[in-house]
């Protein structure tokens, strides 16, 4: 910085112009990136016990297809939505239920039985009957969901 | 390193002249009436800003309008904030452009050589009006769509005319999607086109001519 100069009425005008001016913009600024992130950073509704039906629907070994709706809000709209999972038993005591998400960018895979397999037909991700990862680009097996038998009805925690 | 930057850009730019031409102009002697023009300008921006901020959640469809702007008012964070800078804003405006063109007319400030000047701010002042108008139904919600209702009936009472002005610009017979949609594009397309142009004229000229002093007695 230059020697200390005297603040003239003028400098000192100026400096108040700029401060206000900067208050202006901040009080403006600052409640702008909270209205812009905001909803962004809202996260989903508490997810709850969803009914997928009985478990003597269910194959032994054979990924089984459950779909049910649920209702999301999104923004100011309240959408039906259609999930599916998959789930699979080898005693029919013990179940795992797989999202059919691919874990690579988000498409819907599906059981292809005769070569026990799930496809995910946007990139040619491959996953085993377990939703562990075979070949293509998927980084990670299949998400799980929580779940539990109640009176021989399967019930995920979802939402 | 400011200083350095500055004089880089200033060699190149020439910037510090568009600076002292456009802030430390020479002004003669007035008063407070003439930061009128200034504070419409600051209002202005205040709506653009807020006006590309709303546009981000607001849908100018009759399925979605209201309820967007109900999500905006109550469910985005600081959305009543901005949604009332910009309702609250609108209002201002008009008393502010109205309280200018009134100082012009009492000090006799549109006179030669300013009457270019004055026809631009006469543009603003239908433009600004025309903004009202507009905005006025976005909300899509009883006040808006009746004050519309209205406001387009009289825009329809011209004889002749009038009834081809009413379905112009209704785009049909009644109050509907598609008044809504031509209103929202008028709103946030051609008029903020109309009333940058214009401005920037206005201003150029007032930078270029010289504001007017307080009319006297003497000379």
């Amino acid at each position: 910085m230059e020697k200390e100069e005297q603040i003239t009425r003028n400098n000192f005008i100026s400096m108040v112009i700029w401060a206000v001016g900067g208050l202006i913009s901040l009080g403006m600024g600052i409640p702008a990136i909270a209205y812009i992130i905001g909803p962004a950073l809202s996260r989903n509704q508490v997810q709850e016990w969803i009914r997928l039906g009985p478990i003597s629907k269910i194959e032994l070994n054979i990924p089984t297809l459950f779909k049910f709706v649920i209702q999301r809000k999104t923004g100011w709209i309240v959408n039906e939505e259609e999930i599916s999972v998959y789930v699979l038993t080898d005693n029919g005591r013990d179940f795992i239920a797989m999202s059919n998400i691919c874990s690579h960018l988000g498409c819907r895979v599906r059981w292809i039985s005769d070569q026990e397999i799930f496809f995910c037909p946007c990139h040619n991700g491959v996953f085993d009957k377990e939703g562990a990862v075979e070949a293509g680009p998927p980084p990670g097996p299949l998400d799980r969901y929580e779940l539990k038998v109640e009176d021989d009805q399967l019930f995920i925690l979802g939402g | 390193m400011a200083t350095k930057i500055g004089n880089w850009l200033d060699e190149r730019l020439a910037w510090r002249q568009v600076w002292t031409a456009i802030f430390l102009r020479k002004i003669p002697k007035v008063n407070w009436l003439f930061t009128l023009g200034s504070a419409s300008l600051f209002l202005a921006v205040n709506q653009i800003v807020t006006g590309i901020l709303l546009t981000i959640y607001y849908v100018p469809t009759p399925d979605h309008a209201y309820d967007s702007v109900q999500y905006i008012t109550t469910q985005v964070p600081m959305g009543w904030l901005i949604r009332g800078l910009h309702h609250w804003g609108a209002s201002a405006m008009v008393v502010m452009v109205v309280l200018h063109m009134l100082r012009i007319i009492f000090y006799g400030a549109y006179k030669f050589p300013r009457e270019v000047t004055w026809f631009t701010g006469v543009i603003l002042l239908i433009v600004t009006i025309g903004f009202g108008f507009t905005g006025y139904l976005l909300p899509w919600d009883q006040k808006a769509y009746w004050a519309t209702t209205v406001g387009t009936r009289i825009a329809g009472t011209p004889p002749v005319i009038g009834e081809w002005i009413l379905l112009i610009i209704r785009g049909g017979e009644e109050l509907s999607a598609v008044t809504l949609a031509r209103f929202y594009g008028v709103h946030i397309w051609v008029l903020p086109t109309v009333l940058l142009l214009i401005t920037l004229i206005h201003l150029y000229l007032v930078i270029r001519i010289g504001i007017s002093a307080v009319p006297g007695r003497e000379e």
